[in-house]
Parts: C-alpha cells; structure tokens; sequence
C-alpha cells in the first residue's frame, strides 16, 4: 500500500496536520448530532482524511464497511426520462457520491436522488431516530442550477440527512448553500507540518531522514500533503539509504508545462503558438484540468520575467482565467493567454532591446 | 428562304459595332455562304427598279460574284467571312424599329443615297471603295419583299443552330405579321396582347443556347476532357470489339491532352487568379485536392490501360461524380459528353422518385438491359442532383455503391482472364453478375462532401467543377445579346457574370428577364437590380477560405466602399452556413499557418481573443437558449478575417484536433473510472481523477519501478530486497495494477534494455497507467523495468491474487458471521493451508524458488515491527492452532490471513467466527477440494481426508 493511504490517520485522534480542527469537529459531533458541513480548502490538505476520520467518530467502525454502487436510475423529468448512471459508495450509515459526475444533468441527481436517498430514515440500535450522512465531493462542480435545488432538500430533509459537502474553492458554492452550512477551511498544510507528517512516517517505517531533507521534500510540495508523502515514498524508493542532497523527482506534467514555458520564452510567433498548442492538447488529452495548466504555466512563466511585466502578466492570466470557465473550449483561453503573454512580452523586449 | 440569311446578316452587321471580337467564330456555322450569296444575287435582281438604280449607281460594276470575290480580295481583313457582306447587294437595313419593316415599299429615291461625304446622308450608311479606289458612303435602306414574307423580329433568330423547326418558326413569322396588322389598325392598346403571346411561344434562353456539341460547352476544358475520357474508356465494354471506335492511342492522344492541358490550365486559373478579382469559389481550396485526385486518375487510367488494353472492362472507376456549385454546366457537360459518345442519356433527377427500391430497379434496367430494337444506342445513366434530398438520395447511392461492389469481387477473382472467358461468364453466370455496373453511371452533386456522398466518393472518380473564365462567360453572352437584339456591353456583362459567379443559367435568365422589361443591363446597379443574388449555403472549407483569403481588389478606387462590401457578403456568408461552432473551430485550427505580418503578436491575440469571445457566446446562448444571440457569432469571424486575411491561397484542413483531444480525454478518463471501480473503496475514495494526474501518477510510477530491483531469481535477493518486492506487489495487487503481456510499441523497443527481440511480447502496466505521463516530445525519466523484472512481477501479483481471491471467500461469511454457509467456508479456509503444506512439503528443486519467496515474503511482512497493530496478534495464534498444522510454513501462512484481516478490519469477533469455523471443519470429512493452478505448483493431485493431515 502507498504511504499515503496507509499512513493516512483513521481516527480524529490521530490526525496530525489539522489537529486542532479534528479536535473541535470531536467535540461538535460528541452528542451525534451534527450540523451540515461544508469542507473547502485545496487539493491535498486532508479533507476527505478529515471527513472519513468523522464519520467514524459518529457512527463507528461501521462507516468504514462500505460497498461499491453503481446505479442506474431513471428520473422522470416531466416529458421525457433521463437514465443516469451515478457510483456512490455508501456504508448503513453514509453515502458518498460525486454528483458533478453527471455534467450538466447533475441538477437532477440533487433532485431526485438526494431527496431518494435522504428521505429513507435509519433507525439507529436503540430505536432511537438517527440521521444519515450524504456526502458529497466537488460540489464547486455542481451547476447553478443543481446547487440551488439543493438548498431546499438540504432544509427539508434536515431531520433525517446531514449533508457534508467536499470542495476546493468555496467561492463556487452559493451563498445559500454556505450559509446553511457550517464552513470549516482546511488549509493547505504549512511546510513544518509537512515535515511534521514525514518524519512522522519515517519513524514508522524506521527510516534514517537526513537533517533538511523532508524540508526539502515539503518546499517542492507545493504545499500538498499527498504529493509530499508520495514523492517522500518516490525517494525511498529510487534511493535508500537517503542523502541530504538528493533528487527529488519532478511531477511529469509540471515538467512538461515549464518546457512549455521555456518555449514560449524562445520564440514569440504564430509558428511558435501552433507549437504549444499542440502540447497544450496534450496535457488536456490527458485529463489535467485546463485551470491548473493555466496557473502552472503561469508561474513558470513568472519564474523568468521581468519584474516590470509581472502584474500585467498576472492580470491576463486572471482575464483568461475568467473567461476560460464562461466557456467551453479551454483550448481558445489558454491559448489566447499564451497569445496575450507573447504579445507583451515581444513588445517588452522591443522596446527594451530595439 | 432568306430567312436565315437574313438573321445571319443582322447579327453580322450589329456584331461590327463590336469589331474587336473575332473570336465568335465558332458559333456561325456559314456554310450555307455561297446560297445566300445566290439568294441575295436572285432577290437583288427580283427587287425593284429603285435599287438597280441604286446598285448601279453605287457601283458600276455588274453584280457578279466572281467581281466581286476579287474585289473584295485586295482588301479582306481576318474575318473574311464577314467581309462580302459588306458588298453585299442589297444593302438593306434591317433596322431595329419594327415600323420601318412593314413598309414594303422602297424608301424615297429623293432621299441621298450615295455620297463622298457621310454627313450627306441621313441615318444608317456603310463605306464603299469603288475598283478604282474612290471611296462613297452609301445609305443603308430596307427593303421588303413582296408579300412582307421576310418580315424581321429580332426576337426570334432562328438559324441552323437552334431545334425550332423552320415550320414553326414561319407559323410564328405569320403570326406576327397577323399581330402587327392588328396593332396597326387598333393602335397601342393591343401592346399587351401581343407581349403575352410572345411569353407564350418564347423559350427560356437557357434552354434555347443550351450547348449541343462538345465544343460548344463553357465548362472547364480540363474537366470535359477528363469525363470524355472517362466515357471513352467504357467503350470497349459496352459497344464491344466491333464498333470499337476509339482505338488506344486515340485516348492515349486524349489522355495526355488532357494532362498537358491540366498544367495550363492551373497556371493560367493561377494567373488569372492573381490578376483578377474573380470569386473563385470551389477552385483554390481543393485545389491541392483535385491535383492529388486527378494525378491518381490519370495514373489509374494508364496503369489501367497498360494492363487492359486487350480485354474489354470499364474503367477502374464505375460512376464519374461531378460536382460545383449550380449553375456551371455540370448537367450539360454530361448530357453533351455521353451524347457525344454516342450514348442515350437516361437520366434520374430530384423529380423522380428516388426510394431506394425504385431507383434500383431503375437503374438495373438502365445499367444492364440491352434494348430489344437494335438500332437504338446504349444507354447512359446520369443521376442528377444525387446529394438533393438526403434521405432519398442515400437510396440512390447505396443502390450504386452495392454495384459496384459487386464488380469488384469477382473482377478480382478473376484477374487477367482473358476477353471471351468473361464474356462467357457474364452470359452464363447472369443470375449472380446481374448486379454489377456494366454502362457508364455519372451522377452529379453540388456539394461534394454532402454526408450522404461520403461512400460514393470513395469509389467514384471525382470531378470538381470549377468556374469558367469570366470572359469566356461574356463571350457567350454577348453573342446570345446579340442573337437576341438585346444591347448590352462588355462590362456590364462581365460585371453580371462575376456577380452571379459565373452562374450561366443565372445570368441568362436575368438577361432574358431584363429583355422582356425592355431594361438595358446597367453596370451600377446590378446589386440592386433584378438579379437576385443567390442563397447558397456553401460548405464550411468555402466559409474558410472566405475568411482566410483577401479578394485581392482590381480596382484600387472605392477600396472602403468594397471593403465594407466584402464584410458583409462574409458576414451573410458565415450566417448562412450557420455551424457557427464548427466554422470557429475551423478557424482556430487553420489560423496559425497563415503568413500574416503579425511581428508583435498583436493580431493573433486579438484573433484568439475574438475566438474566446465566440465561445464564451456560444455557451451562454446555450446554457440560457437565447437563440436570438447568434447573429453576433459571425462578426467575430469578420473581424478575425479583416485582421488576417490574405491574398494566398490558404491550406485548410478540417478540424480534427480538438474533437481528437476530446475523445481521448474522455477515453483516458474512462480508463481512470474503471480502474477506480477495482480499487478497494477504501483507498479510491481518497483519489479523485483530477487528484490522481495532478499529484498522484508521477510518483506513483517511480515507486512502481524500482531501480534496486535487480532481474534475478527470487532466492539471490537479499532479504530487503525480497521485502521491497513484497510491498511492490502488495502495492499494485491493493491498487490492482498488473503487467500484461502486449505487442511492444516502436517508442518502447528503444527503451527495451534486455534486447529482447522485437515481436517478443513485453509486459506493459494494465491499466496502462504510465500514458499519462507519456506527452509528445517529453522524455519522462522514469526508470523502465527489464523484462525479467516485470515477468517475476507478474507472476507474483498472479499468486498474490488468486491467495486473496481465497482468502476473500473464506473472509468475507465470515464476516457477515452467519452460520448458515458457515461450514462450506471453513472447508474452503482449510483448503489453502492443505495446499500450501503440500506445496512446501512437496518442496524440491525448482519448486522452492517460488514457494520460498513468497512465504519469506509473508514473513518478511509480518515481522515487521509497528506495523502489525498488536490486537492482531492474537488472532494469528488462534490461526495457527485452528489447522493445528504442526509444519513450519504455517506460521506463515497465518500470518497472510491476518494481513487479509488487517486490511478488512475485521476485529475480533472474526477470531470468533474462525474459531466455530475450525470447530465445523475437524467434525467435516469431505475430501479436499483442491485448485489447481499451472506453472504455479506441482503438486500431485490426490484426494486428501483433512484428518490425515491433522
């Protein structure tokens, strides 16, 4: 098993990173009961650790036993039905399910299903009425549309159904939804607890850390727990006993995207756009989401610039940026933002160098 | 009798106002010179008085033709046909106003006829040198005939070159005479009547100058001669070796005229090109295109007639496709050609029912039926406007596709057999032949890459019509005006041909149309005028091209004035192909290979901008349904145009690479669902797809790899390095990842260390996880396992999972802890420690190599400090009690169950369970249910009592 999982702390207790929040959710759900939840924070800071550790404290080892579903369900939408087929992971005490799986048909899952699933009350062992938990990711996934019908079944079913929701930014949830739930931020965690975590695990795994190597590990990290642990493991494995000066390997796309970036820096010119567009296509082909190529390259892009062309730089990138989730094809705004990028900078260098 | 003389003459006289064409010269057939001559001779004398005396006045010289042949030869210019009929007797004047020719009387003799000087006379004159070299100017009169039987209305020409039949057109003569009398006696009221019956008899002019020969067709010289070689090449199959006309090196004369005419006739398109502004539509951009087709032709046809010169089979390519835009001449041109060859044309249009059973049968009496009367000729089948309806014409082209198909097969069959043994065949085997191709087929299309032609094209040999030369166009214009009395110049006509884009049959209907309002063709107004511009919804490589291509301007003046014309026939032009998405996409792909001056980027970024602006559009329209919003998609094309157009021809390619991205996307996420499904819960919850190739794939991949691991047997490595092993495929079975054996891709021979050979199978990750590190042009610097590596790999994740696989069956009832299967799990719990004591008892040779590793392997896991939890412990003791199996391997294999457990988290009332379980299992004798796994054990297969070994 990779580190990451097997390391990943099971209990609130144990929980590292965040302890104080692990504590404070602790003594929230301490009377089982709960209020909504809405976790927001970015990739790789230990949300889902954080929920799953939770809902063991409710309910028990039972949250753990869970199954795998994949149903098929069949909505009646005035004139015509729509078949979607939804995975959702549930134990007798939760489900789990990624509504935004669906795309643009999600509103119904939240429709009906949701209100399928939250309507069925469990009993709990003593007879007493008790309450499921749906949980559910990427809700800064879910369309307008999708979110705002959850907002009523979140009131109307409160009784039976506690809903947690899972996201990286909150600023795509509406206001109602945020304001019916209790928001609980999980940073991104700083390099010492990082370090913290690793040490942490070498212990366990009674390996020698060289003195400043798991900080190492931890500034190349991004900040991002599972991407530390993994790239700590990734050493391990290329290389042990450890040095203190030893490679860590770099993320293949984030490569990629920086060797974009050098190209840019080479040449300014039609040819040269055709040229990254064709790599361009090649991250999205491989499913990297068009935002985070954005923003990488951006900051491989910043790395070699001038100081005076950096917040024009920036301003673009937050325009494309904008402009690439108002639309469809991320291909158009990336690209318009290489195009953006070469233009000023050609310019720069014009009127810099003659 | 003089009737077409007279015709001919008028034409002639009024064509001298237009002296600097000669080269009409095709289309007077004069062959009846030397007849008319008499005629005129005979009626000259026949006429009265007045004109002898005119005659000889004007010329002393008698009227003889011999005279006047030598007369006339001293001073013959290059058109010497016209030029006798300068001298030509009579002198008359066929003047245009209808009042003056119903006078038969001779006009006054008081009046000046013949003067030194042209001022002298009135009206209508011609110079005249006399044999002594004095020149006069004579007056053009008119004279009548008796009996106004030659009475003249410039509306009806009829010569040897129209169908009319002289009957009809002297049954139309009366008519008019009757008409003309009466308008003379009732005065102007009867104007109308007389215009409605000449709506009545007139036909259309497209109809009446529609092209009879082959010379005569307005098409592209290149393309006639390539369908005429076509038909050509059917000859020896349909008209079979007796009447075989064209003999080889007659088509092969043919057939290299055509490709020497083919390079001209692209540099002259070229020059002509650049030098004009003339909307070459389909031309340019497929131009590559029809070159590659046509070199493939013209090398098929040869390859084809090397080969088959002596047997009589149709061309490689049964059906001849043409295509273009309306209006160029495609029907015509096949009409004309397959007459020319001697062929009766049958032809199918969007008139006629076109189901699919119907056309078939159509076609199969038309394609294979030999007519019953003898003298009638074969028949050629032109399947006209073939892409018109969709779904009709699917039927159309399916019926044809399925016979051509047909030939094919057994033309491959048979191969080289010889003339008489087809001949046989085909007589003797009709039942299974009757469906093949056996007459010309020529269907015609206006859009190539209708979806419905998509089959056909591949098997049809493919003309593309492009437009005539404007001045072709306005040549046959002219002479039709002409023929027709209608005045017009040169620039109005060529400016109404480059409007209606060399439409022919456009701009003779508005010129007829115009005939009949008695409106002169105006240069200025054409837009506004009656010609209706036509609503063509072009296909998108058309919308492309216009976007990418600037009209180069002829006329540098009123450039804003065109400019903004320009912008707007784009912009109709965008609006009315209408795939808006598509267009844009086609844009963004093609955009970048153009060479505009762009030396800051500045135009591409607003280029790219506009695309975004386009998209962002496009999904709000979408999402909100607000369909009014799309008027505003083309201008972002128009401006994208006005930034990056250019003069040269654009290479378009259609869009392909975003869908392809799209696709694949979906493929690899996918991939990356399925792959998640078989993961335990537990873990896949924890790693999302975005997560996964963000954070998790390139790590995941070095610790799949391993450097230290080193290709030996298991028992040479040292105990860390059999403990990494152990968690490397621990890692993969618990992320259910494995190897499988695959063909090598030519990228991974290069990395293939071993030097295995190359078809050897190598093992590959399944899923194959690694593609998404694998970028164009990127070099990942992950460490690629040796062969060897990956095949202990494999077979210890086999192993690994058909234990768990077991140990899954027993685990699972036992967890749900109900007694009801409780007995049939235990005995199939008790089953995995039988085998494996046997197989460590058994141990010997090369049978330890596998079983040691794995249980050093499971040793190696349990003896690990902290990270077995202690509440396990336990339950590896009762384990080991439980079998009660006093040999060493068992400790063990204890110790995997409760792995198995550690990872179910089955606590302790599985100890429970397991122990009823045991209980149930010593009461139980059955035999031992023993699995057999090859190239896994060699263990003797015997039934075994679970009491002999306790």
């Amino acid at each position: 098993m990779l580190w990451v999982d097997k390391y990943r702390p099971r209990t609130l207790d144990k929980i590292i990173v965040h302890d104080e929040i692990a504590q404070n959710l602790k003594k929230l759900v301490s009377e089982q009961d709960c209020p909504h939840l809405l976790f927001y924070g970015p990739p790789g800071s230990g949300k889902k650790t954080l929920i799953m550790a939770l809902l063991k404290q409710m309910f028990g080892p039972g949250a753990e036993k869970v199954k795998l579903e994949n149903k098929p369900w069949k909505i009646d939408a005035g004139s015509r039905t729509i078949e979607l087929e939804l995975t959702t992971l549930s134990s007798t005490h939760h489900i789990e399910l990624n509504p935004s799986d669906a795309g643009f048909q999600d509103r119904y899952i939240v429709q009906e299903i949701i209100k399928d699933m939250a309507k069925i009350r469990p009993l709990d062992a003593k007879g007493k009425k008790g309450f499921k938990v749906l949980l559910l990711n990427q809700v800064d996934k879910l369309s307008r549309e999708a979110q705002h019908s959850l907002r009523r079944t979140m009131e109307k079913y409160s009784a039976s159904c506690r809903l947690i929701l899972c996201c990286n930014s909150s600023s795509r949830v509406t206001e109602a939804i945020r304001s019916r739930c209790l928001n609980v931020r999980v940073n991104a965690p700083t390099h010492e607890q990082i370090v913290k975590v690793l040490e942490f695990i070498a212990k366990k795994e009674s390996l020698q850390l060289p003195p400043g190597f798991a900080a190492r590990i931890a500034s190349q990290s991004n900040r991002n727990l599972r991407r530390a642990i993994l790239s700590f493991e990734t050493c391990r494995v290329q290389q042990y006993p450890f040095t203190a000066n030893q490679a860590i390997s770099p993320l293949d796309w984030e490569q990629y995207v920086s060797e974009i970036a050098s190209d840019i820096m080479k040449e300014q010119s039609p040819k040269r756009l055709f040229l990254v567009r064709g790599k361009l296509y090649e991250l999205l082909v491989n499913c990297i989401p068009p935002e985070i190529i954005l923003k990488k390259l951006l900051s491989e892009l910043l790395k070699k610039l001038d100081f005076e062309l950096k917040h024009e730089v920036c301003h673009w990138a937050a325009y494309y940026e904008h402009k690439m989730r108002m639309g469809q094809k991320a291909i158009f705004h990336i690209e318009a933002f290489v195009a953006k990028f070469m233009s000023i900078y050609k310019s720069f260098l014009i009127a810099t160098f003659g | 009798m003089d009737i077409p003389a007279a015709d001919e003459l008028e034409w002639l006289e009024s064509n001298s106002f237009f002296p600097e064409e000669e080269d009409e010269e095709e289309f007077i057939v004069p062959e009846d010179e030397d007849e008319v001559q008499e005629i005129h001779a005979l009626e000259s004398r026949d006429q009265s008085p007045v004109t002898e005396v005119q005659n000889s006045r004007k010329r002393p010289l008698s009227v003889d033709d011999g005279v006047r042949e030598g007369e006339s030869g001293s001073k013959r210019r290059a058109s010497d046909d016209e030029d006798w009929l300068r001298y030509s007797p009579p002198k008359q004047v066929f003047a245009n106003e209808p009042t003056e020719t119903d006078d038969p009387v001779v006009p006054v003799a008081e009046e000046k006829i013949i003067s030194r000087f042209a001022s002298d006379i009135e009206g209508a004159f011609i110079p005249v040198t006399g044999p002594g070299g004095d020149r006069v100017y004579a007056k053009l009169s008119c004279v009548e005939k008796a009996g106004g039987k030659s009475l003249l209305h410039r509306d009806k020409p009829s010569n040897v070159l129209l169908s009319v039949s002289i009957d009809v057109l002297m049954q139309r003569l009366e008519q008019e005479t009757f008409q003309k009398a009466l308008q003379e006696s009732f005065g102007s009221p009867n104007q109308e009547n007389q215009t409605t019956t000449h709506t009545v008899s007139e036909q259309l002019w497209v109809d009446k100058y529609a092209p009879n020969s082959f010379t005569e067709l307005l098409s592209d010289e290149q393309t006639n001669r390539e369908v005429l070689l076509w038909l050509k090449q059917w000859d020896s199959c349909v008209f079979g070796s007796q009447i075989r006309a064209t003999t080889d090196d007659v088509l092969t004369a043919l057939h290299r005229h055509s490709s020497i005419t083919q390079h001209e006739s692209f540099s002259e398109k070229k020059g002509f090109n650049r030098n004009r502004r003339v909307p070459f539509v389909k031309q340019s951009f497929k131009h590559s295109n029809v070159m590659d087709k046509e070199e493939v032709n013209s090398k098929g046809i040869s390859d084809v007639w090397n080969r088959k010169s002596t047997t009589n089979q149709p061309p490689e390519q049964k059906v001849l496709l043409l295509c273009g835009p309306p209006g160029l001449g495609k029907t015509t041109l096949a009409h004309v050609a397959a007459r020319h060859c001697g062929y009766r044309v049958v032809e199918i249009n969007a008139s006629d029912d076109r189901s699919s059973s119907t056309i078939e049968s159509k076609i199969l009496d038309v394609v294979q039926m030999d007519s019953v009367m003898t003298d009638s000729k074969p028949k050629c089948l032109v399947i006209d406007e073939i892409d018109g309806a969709l779904g009709e014409g699917k039927g159309a082209v399916e019926v044809i596709l399925k016979m051509v198909n047909a030939e094919k097969k057994p033309s491959v069959e048979k191969g080289a057999v010889g003339q008489e043994a087809q001949l046989e065949k085909s007589s003797s085997k009709k039942g299974r032949k009757a469906m093949s191709l056996s007459r010309p087929v020529i269907c015609i299309c206006n859009d190539l890459y209708a979806p419905a032609l998509r089959p056909l094209r591949q098997v049809a040999n493919v003309h593309v019509f492009v437009q005539p030369t404007i001045s072709r166009v306005v040549n046959r214009l002219k002479y039709i005006c002409n023929k027709e009395g209608f005045r017009t110049n040169s620039i109005a006509l060529s400016a109404l041909a480059e409007y209606t884009e060399c439409d022919i049959r456009s701009c003779l209907n508005t010129l007829q149309f115009l005939n009949k309002k008695k409106v002169n063709l105006n240069v200025l107004d054409i837009g506004s005028q009656v010609v209706g511009r036509k609503d063509v919804s072009r296909s998108s490589f058309d919308v492309w091209k216009e976007v990418f291509q600037k009209r180069k301007s002829k006329r540098e003046r009123k450039s804003l004035n065109d400019g903004i014309r320009h912008l707007d026939s784009l912009y109709t032009l965008i609006a009315n192909r209408g795939d808006y998405e598509l267009t844009m996409d086609g844009i963004h792909e093609n955009f970048l290979q153009l060479s505009y001056h762009d030396p800051k980027m500045q135009k591409t970024a607003r280029c790219l901008d506009m695309l975004g602006i386009s998209d962002s559009l496009l999904h709000y329209i979408f999402r909100t349904q607000q369909m009014s919003l799309q008027v505003y998609q083309p201008l972002s094309a128009v401006g994208m145009s006005y930034l990056i157009a250019q003069v040269e021809k654009p290479n378009i390619e259609w869009p392909k690479s975003l869908q392809r991205c799209r696709a694949l996307t979906v493929e690899k996420k996918d991939l990356l669902k399925s792959w998640h499904n078989k993961i335990s819960p537990s873990i896949s919850r924890h790693i999302s797809i975005e997560s996964f190739v963000e954070d998790v794939v390139s790590p995941f991949l070095h610790i799949l790899s391993p450097q230290t691991l080193r290709p030996v047997a298991l028992h040479l490595l040292s105990e860390r390095e059999k403990d990494d092993l152990a968690q490397l495929v621990d890692t993969m079975v618990l992320y259910s990842l494995t190897y499988k054996n695959s063909k090598p891709e030519p990228a991974q021979k290069l990395f293939n260390k071993l030097g295995a050979s190359a078809d050897a199978l190598v093992p590959s990750l399944d899923p194959p996880i690694n593609d998404f590190t694998n970028f164009k042009d990127y070099q990942s610097e992950h460490y690629e396992l040796s062969v060897a590596t990956k095949q202990v790999l494999l077979h210890e994740i086999e192993k690994q999972k058909i234990l768990r696989e077991s140990i899954g069956k027993s685990a699972n009832p036992s967890d749900k802890s109900n007694n009801v299967n409780g007995t049939s799990s235990s005995s199939d719990a008790q089953v995995i420690p039988v085998k494996k004591t046997t197989t460590a008892s058994v141990g010997n040779g090369r049978e330890n190599t596998t079983a040691l590793p794995q249980t050093q392997k499971l040793s190696t896991v349990n003896s690990k400090p902290g990270s077995v939890p202690g509440k396990h412990l336990p339950v590896t003791g009762k384990n080991l009690k439980a079998p009660g199996n006093p040999k060493r391997p068992s400790g063990n294999l204890t110790s995997f169950f409760d792995r198995v457990k550690k990872g179910n988290n089955a606590s302790s009332e599985h100890t429970g369970d397991m122990l009823n379980n045991t209980a149930t299992t010593e009461r139980d004798s059955r035999p031992l249910i023993f699995k057999y796994n090859e190239g896994y054990t060699n263990a003797v297969k015997r039934p075994v009592k679970v009491r002999e070994l306790l």
